[in-house]
């Protein structure tokens, strides 16, 4: 109780409004363990608004760091501009590690796009920690039960089909992309704004194939009454045994978009090592493998390097795509 | 039935009492506070509600929701400075009414209307809400580009004198939304190089520049220093029975309105107070008292925006979508507990389902209670003189703009809103319009493109779907309704001229 009220107190304070609810104290924990980072509480800035996957994500990485690592955190939101915002905040900051990044996939097709005005050089990314692949989903009664035919009846009848999913020039229509690539086929793509309009659209039947997160749609997912025909992970997922990858059907598409933290380049190593090390704490506690598992998310688990390559294929293949598809000149 | 005996069981056990009670307080607050609105609120209740039980955490959530709708208004007002975005059109008869010294029986109208709201939005979650989820599916984009258009068909009834100036004004607002990233192409538009505007110009920003601080301008111009002279007695809710004659209607449906469009993601309170508003006034015998102090300009939108709660819940409960940021959130805290909203927890949890069918009825009638209790200190708030409520409303209107996103970028354009704000007021152009069509201008452009996109380039889509086809055809009575009253009463007074001049009628 202690963590959340401290947590709670510090936000507030964060968001600058604490002062109608003085419900809370700073108490700073007595038995923190004066190690060489952190010196200070640590911020964690969350690139997105509070209430969201990657906020969720934000505020349970802040808690278990408070509890596995003794570190005190305090989380602070800058939503808007497409990341921009949240990744100003870092760069503007001194290099040392007190100000991480809470950022997702969308950074290569920001900065791929010109929305996010640096460079992936600026940034040491440090960890991946979730991902979420995409999927190619149709209402259960549809003509398509497997990947296979929903490519046949595009080479046969092109851009016959309304299919869509969330954003423009995103993720999802990144891996439809691929799909067009690998199965021979074209297709237009119908962007919504929110995933949660994907999933009415697939089920007002205003769509008639979405890729989507297969989270997105859950409860019709597990209903049965949207079918995925294809998932974007290497290997069935544990949480879907039911629904075939990509691969298994032919196509060599893979695909996740991660949730993850980054730090500014020319943070020293020792402060990066040591983040490291209370993140591996986080990994390994049993409450981060359950929130894991209740948010029906993978865990990478990239460390620096791997991170960063496949950052780096990432920007490449996706600018490729924003090229062909007439979003960046 | 074990559920539903379950359910409130925990609603009226003590803790269920204590969390409801809370929530209601915290949300009055949050939405008065400029800036804030339920979605931030909820998420600073999501570390407290790890402890709570899932039916606890719901209680807690959904009441606050539902008061910080209500909260809202207050601040719009005694400061015309709507608290919530689904205030502002409160701000209207609100603020006009508190300047005449009628700031209780405002804030009780309000406080009413909300709760009538509430409860027939509850009542609508708890009886239709499977029918109402497939009605919400029959939304394509066409039909949510025509529920647009029809917000938008408004403006009209906004423009108070001049329809040229209201149709400048919403030009202008729809102009506002047309900055940020292209909903389609996804590129960045008319942003001038600033991320900061990729999501658009910040609307709260505007709507607190517009309204608020083009008003504390003009308090610090005309320097009166006395209070304004209260009329009625403070400190009572209870509305009196010509009251309550006068806006049954309005709360009605109001409450109707906010239920439905509320079952709509991404349309809402923001646009719900305003369609109702608009549908009181073509209804009432009075129409030209709105904007100067109506009661029913009030009882309207309040009672939408809190029925757009229910309607929220709606997509959340019968398909797992949620159906506003708020409702998202409350997503996030289900899954907390290992819950996953949907229609499969009818089965898997009747308890907590019943716990917020029956939650959002009763938390309505919580926040009358609570509600009631901020009232004498709203009371020293009117008997302040107008130098310090000036100061007040800059002070709120900093913290508020600074609130939606922690930057100063969103300070500097609230502040250069407000000038804007003040000019318009000066040259008598109304400042609703803009807030209309920067709500709507966005909804109606994305939707009006992907509908397009959808049909690849076929025009008739907007006709052949029936639920645009019949949102156009309300759009053009709407429209025309007003314009073939003035004709009538135009006839009608040439009509009696004709009489006055003869002898014998």
């Amino acid at each position: 109780m202690s963590i959340t009220r401290r947590t709670f107190g510090t936000r507030m304070a964060g968001a600058a409004v604490g002062l109608a609810l003085a419900l809370s104290g700073f108490a700073v924990p007595a038995n923190s363990i004066a190690a060489e980072f952190p010196e200070k509480p640590v911020t964690l800035v969350v690139w997105a608004g509070a209430g969201g996957a990657l906020d969720t994500y934000g505020r349970k990485l802040a808690e278990l760091l408070e509890k596995e690592a003794g570190w005190t955190v305090k989380v602070d939101n800058r939503p808007g501009g497409s990341g921009a915002v949240g990744v100003s905040q870092i760069m503007t900051q001194p290099a040392d590690g007190y100000n991480i990044l809470v950022l997702t996939g969308t950074l290569t097709f920001g900065i791929a796009q010109g929305l996010i005005p640096f460079e992936l050089e600026d940034f040491r990314l440090l960890r991946a920690m979730q991902s979420e692949p995409s999927s190619l989903a149709v209402l259960s009664d549809s003509q398509f039960k497997s990947v296979d035919d929903f490519t046949k009846y595009m080479k046969d009848n092109p851009n016959g089909l309304k299919v869509g999913g969330h954003a423009p020039g995103g993720f999802h229509q990144y891996m439809l992309y691929q799909l067009m690539k690998k199965g021979g086929f074209e297709s237009g793509w119908i962007p919504h704004d929110a995933s949660g309009k994907v999933t009415l659209g697939l089920l007002g039947k205003h769509l008639d194939a979405a890729m989507m997160t297969p989270s997105t749609g859950l409860a019709q997912v597990k209903s049965g009454e949207i079918k995925l025909l294809g998932v974007s992970t290497d290997e069935r997922s544990a949480f879907l045994p039911d629904v075939p990858t990509f691969k298994e059907q032919g196509y060599d598409i893979e695909g996740a978009i991660w949730r993850g933290v980054a730090v500014k380049a020319g943070t020293p190593d020792d402060a990066v090592g040591a983040i490291q090390a209370a993140v591996d704490k986080v990994t390994a506690s049993e409450d981060w493998k359950k929130f894991q598992t209740e948010q029906f998310q993978d865990s990478p688990d990239w460390k620096e390097e791997e991170f960063t390559k496949r950052a780096q294929s990432d920007l490449a293949n996706q600018l490729e795509f924003l090229k062909a598809n007439g979003y960046v000149e | 039935m074990d559920g539903i005996l379950q359910s409130l069981g925990v609603i009226f056990s003590l803790s269920g009492v204590a969390v409801l009670v809370t929530g209601a307080l915290l949300g009055i607050v949050i939405g008065a506070l400029p800036g804030l609105g339920p979605s931030i609120g909820l998420s600073l209740l999501i570390p407290f509600t790890y402890n709570l039980g899932p039916e606890l955490s719901m209680l807690l959530m959904i009441s606050l929701y539902t008061s910080a709708e209500y909260g809202g208004s207050i601040s719009a007002i005694l400061l015309s400075t709507p608290g919530t975005a689904a205030a502002a059109a409160t701000a209207i008869d609100g603020y006009s009414m508190a300047r005449q010294g009628k700031a209780n029986e405002a804030i009780s109208i309000s406080l009413t209307a909300s709760t009538v709201g509430g409860v027939l939005g509850g009542l609508a979650l708890l009886l239709l809400a499977m029918p109402l989820a497939s009605l919400a599916l029959k939304f394509g984009p066409a039909g949510y580009f025509a529920v647009g258009v029809f917000g938008l068909s408004s403006v009209a009834a906004l423009s108070g004198g001049s329809l040229v100036k209201g149709l400048a004004c919403a030009a202008f607002g729809l102009a506002l939304a047309t900055v940020g990233i292209d909903p389609i192409a996804g590129t960045p538009r008319f942003t001038f190089g600033l991320f900061q505007l990729y999501e658009g110009v910040p609307f709260l920003a505007a709507l607190i520049g517009l309204f608020a601080v083009s008003e504390a301008l003009a308090m610090v111009e005309s320097r009166v220093v006395s209070a304004p002279s209260i009329k009625d007695k403070v400190g009572h809710v209870f509305m009196s029975a010509a009251l309550w004659k006068e806006t049954w209607h309005s709360m009605l449906s109001g409450s109707v309105i906010g239920t439905l469009l509320g079952i709509l993601p991404g349309v809402g309170g923001n646009i719900a107070c305003w369609v109702a508003r608009d549908y009181a006034r073509a209804r009432d015998r009075h129409p030209e008292e709105f904007g100067n102090g109506s009661a029913n300009g009030i009882a309207a939108p309040e009672a939408a925006n809190n029925a757009t709660v229910g309607g929220a819940l709606v997509p959340l409960l019968a398909l797992g979508v949620p159906g506003s940021p708020t409702t998202a959130i409350m997503v996030g805290a289900l899954i907390m507990h290992g819950l996953h909203p949907g229609p499969q927890l009818f089965n898997e949890a009747p308890s907590l389902v019943y716990a917020i069918l029956f939650g959002t009825i009763i938390a309505s009638l919580v926040q009358y209670a609570a509600g009631s209790l901020f009232l004498p200190l709203m009371a020293r708030v009117m008997r302040l003189p107008d130098a310090v409520i000036a100061v007040g409303i800059m002070a709120f209107a900093v913290l508020g703009a600074f609130a939606i996103r922690n930057l100063m970028f969103d300070v500097y354009l609230m502040l250069g809103f407000g000038v804007v704000g003040y000019l318009m007021k000066k040259l008598r152009f109304p400042v609703a319009p803009v807030i209309l069509a920067m709500v709507l201008g966005y909804l109606v452009e994305s939707n009006y493109r992907t509908a397009l996109v959808s049909s690849q380039g076929d025009y008739t889509i907007f006709v052949t779907d029936p639920i645009s086809l019949i949102f156009l055809i309300l759009s053009l009575v709407s429209l025309l309704t007003p314009l073939w009253r003035r004709i009538q009463a135009h006839r009608a007074s040439a009509r009696t001229e004709e009489t006055a001049d003869g002898t014998v009628r």
